[in-house]
């Protein structure tokens, strides 16, 4: 005879809802195992998994995640100006096992939302609950020429092999050549991110290459993120080119050459393209983007998909809500949406929880700025409540984003 | 208060109690633990912060937590982190995170090497704190005074340093006058001292 799980006694009898409302049937405990599946292992998807199993130990959760390395994007701008190494961004994931995460170094091949399943590879995995935190992925169509040079142009957007492929070449720069990098169009992963990286270049160049420069293309009609920091650290450069209003539009590997979107044509030696983003390509696939087919827009208080049912979308590939797409940003919704899924599995209000961000930026190999901002739920969507900027660079900011770093990896993946 | 102290520490228990017996209940299933989750990003699971420069919030007195968070949104405490999440925790009442954080077992803050003369030389300086930090840097609950004990000496001492800088002031009048002539016969050194013998 076939045993009737718990989730077919629930459909057969129509009254699932209700019975889950009515809390856990201990008879079925056996049976009753409900599985969340996540989909990718960075600051939300790692996140998420943990505080899931934290919240309710009696939920299964499987973590999908190629990488069997965790390699944080947050301060991997400062291995290309050799002030740290990537070995110290690169973590693994047996913090994780010992909450009970089961983990699969594998990527999920498709979503099936009305099976509620996910194949990976030759399996199908049955969810009751599924967090997506696909992070992000490039737009190379965008740029005329990229798609066939995408593996010799790099972007090291994502940390990783290119981030140390970057910072060799900016080694191997003769003194007196030209850098040139390239901002994309918002939305994109980690708005100061970019001038960060700017500052961080600019700094190398100076202190290393001192007839050297960078010139920073940037799609944006001005700085994007801490902006008036920025500016005030720029000037400071005077091996930084600034140029707003340039959206690279083509680029030329043979002759060394972007265009931009006004039309000026720009040589460089060592070109750092980032390209226009979306959503990592699982979300975009199984159809959780709204219409402008790059973000997903989701509840502000459960992330659930506003697309599809069960289907909770955190980190980077959300959109609609005032937060940055950040690491901590991630974090944060990683942890209110576990609670949410854990509340919603047991027939609970999801608790009414805005994320929070602290975001340092670096620029130069000592000091560093911040912006801290709160949020709250308002009518059911997240405001802001206070942003907050450090007054300038300080060695004193540096030093507190080091001890940031070392708490919040804990909290994502120990 | 001291009454309504142990009160709300024994309907805390209380209700973790209860979500125990919820079976598959985990230590993050009551009111104060889902209010205060964007904390652990800095301060740790339970407040247990791995950090040198941060405060430990396990088993802290709910009375002094509730006055840091309004001392930092009244721009009391000179902070650009907590500012902004002072003002995020309030929008909650502070009641669930100060009893949440209050019954988590603490843990020792991040071992730091220290010599042990400055041990003994931060156990003289103490004795000059004492008389409001109690005996053992206990703190007092009542009347509002941190524990400093057991707190990580990086965050001590940056709390000195804004002390003697005349950036953080106590709240009554008399008592800043106080710190302030304590504060001038300090420097640097004591100030690392006294942090090395608190956080041990």
């Amino acid at each position: 005879m076939k045993i009737l799980t718990r989730r077919t006694f629930l459909r057969v009898s129509g009254l699932g809802a209700a019975l889950l409302g009515a809390g856990r049937l201990p008879s079925f405990a056996a049976e009753a195992r409900r599985r969340v599946i996540v989909i990718g292992g960075g600051w939300g998807g790692a996140t998420a998994a943990k505080y899931v199993r934290l919240t309710d130990p009696s939920i299964e959760v499987t973590l999908l995640e190629p990488s069997k390395e965790f390699i944080s994007c947050p301060f991997s701008n400062l291995v290309l100006a050799g002030v740290e190494s990537l070995k110290n961004l690169t973590m693994n994931y047996n913090g994780l096992r010992k909450h009970g995460v089961k983990i699969r170094h594998e990527a999920a091949a498709a979503i099936e939302p009305d099976k509620r399943r996910v194949r990976v590879g030759k399996d199908s995995l049955e969810y009751d609950r599924l967090i997506v935190s696909p992070g992000i992925d490039f737009q190379w169509e965008l740029v005329e020429g990229l798609a066939q040079a995408k593996d010799t142009v790099l972007h090291a957007w994502k940390a990783g092999p290119q981030t140390v492929q970057l910072a060799k070449q900016l080694q191997s720069l003769p003194d007196g050549g030209v850098v040139v990098m390239t901002v994309p169009p918002v939305a994109y992963r980690c708005p100061p991110g970019p001038y960060e990286r700017a500052s961080m270049i600019a700094w190398y160049l100076q202190t290393k290459k001192p007839k050297s420069k960078l010139i920073v293309l940037d799609a944006n009609k001005d700085i994007v993120s801490k902006t008036g920091l920025f500016k005030a650290i720029f000037k400071d450069y005077a091996n930084l080119d600034y140029r707003p209003s340039q959206k690279v539009e083509k680029i030329d590997v043979g002759a060394k050459e972007v265009t931009t979107e006004p039309g000026d044509k720009v040589k460089y030696d060592v070109i750092n393209l980032i390209p226009p983003q979306r959503a990592g390509a699982i979300a975009v696939e199984a159809d959780l983007v709204g219409g402008d087919k790059r973000w997903c827009e989701v509840d502000h208080v459960t992330y659930e998909s506003v697309k599809q049912k069960n289907i909770h979308v955190i980190g980077d590939a959300t959109i609609g809500l005032p937060v940055p797409k950040s690491g901590n940003v991630a974090n944060a919704m990683g942890k209110i949406c576990a609670t949410a899924v854990v509340s919603l599995l047991n027939g609970k209000a999801p608790p009414v929880i805005a994320p929070g961000n602290t975001c340092y930026s670096w620029v130069n190999d000592k000091e560093a700025i911040a912006v801290v901002n709160a949020y709250k739920i308002e009518n059911g969507k997240v405001v802001q409540i206070e942003q907050k900027l450090t007054p300038g660079k300080s060695v004193a900011v540096a030093q507190n984003s080091l001890v940031w770093r070392a708490s919040i990896w804990n909290d994502v993946l120990g | 208060m001291r009454k309504s102290l142990l009160m709300s520490s024994a309907v805390t228990s209380f209700v973790l109690m209860l979500a125990v017996f919820n079976a598959g209940a985990g230590p993050l299933d009551s009111p104060g633990a889902q209010k205060s989750l964007v904390c652990s990003a800095c301060h740790g699971v339970a407040g247990n912060a791995p950090g040198n420069t941060v405060p430990i919030l396990a088993a802290m007195a709910p009375s002094y937590f509730k006055k840091a968070i309004n001392d930092y949104a009244a721009g009391r405490r000179p902070s650009p982190e907590m500012e902004p999440y002072s003002k995020y925790v309030m929008q909650f009442g502070l009641d669930d995170i100060a009893d949440y954080f209050a019954v988590q077992r603490k843990q020792a803050p991040a071992k730091i090497k220290s010599d042990p003369k400055a041990l003994s030389r931060g156990a003289t300086l103490a004795s000059q704190c004492a008389a409001c930090h109690g005996a053992q840097g206990e703190g007092d609950a009542f009347r509002v005074v941190p524990a400093l004990r057991g707190q990580p000496a990086g965050y001590l001492k940056a709390q000195m340093d804004l002390f003697k800088g005349d950036k953080r002031k106590l709240d009554a009048a008399e008592q800043d006058k106080i710190k302030k002539t304590m504060f001038k016969g300090l420097g640097a050194a004591d100030f690392a001292d006294l942090a090395a013998y608190y956080s041990r």
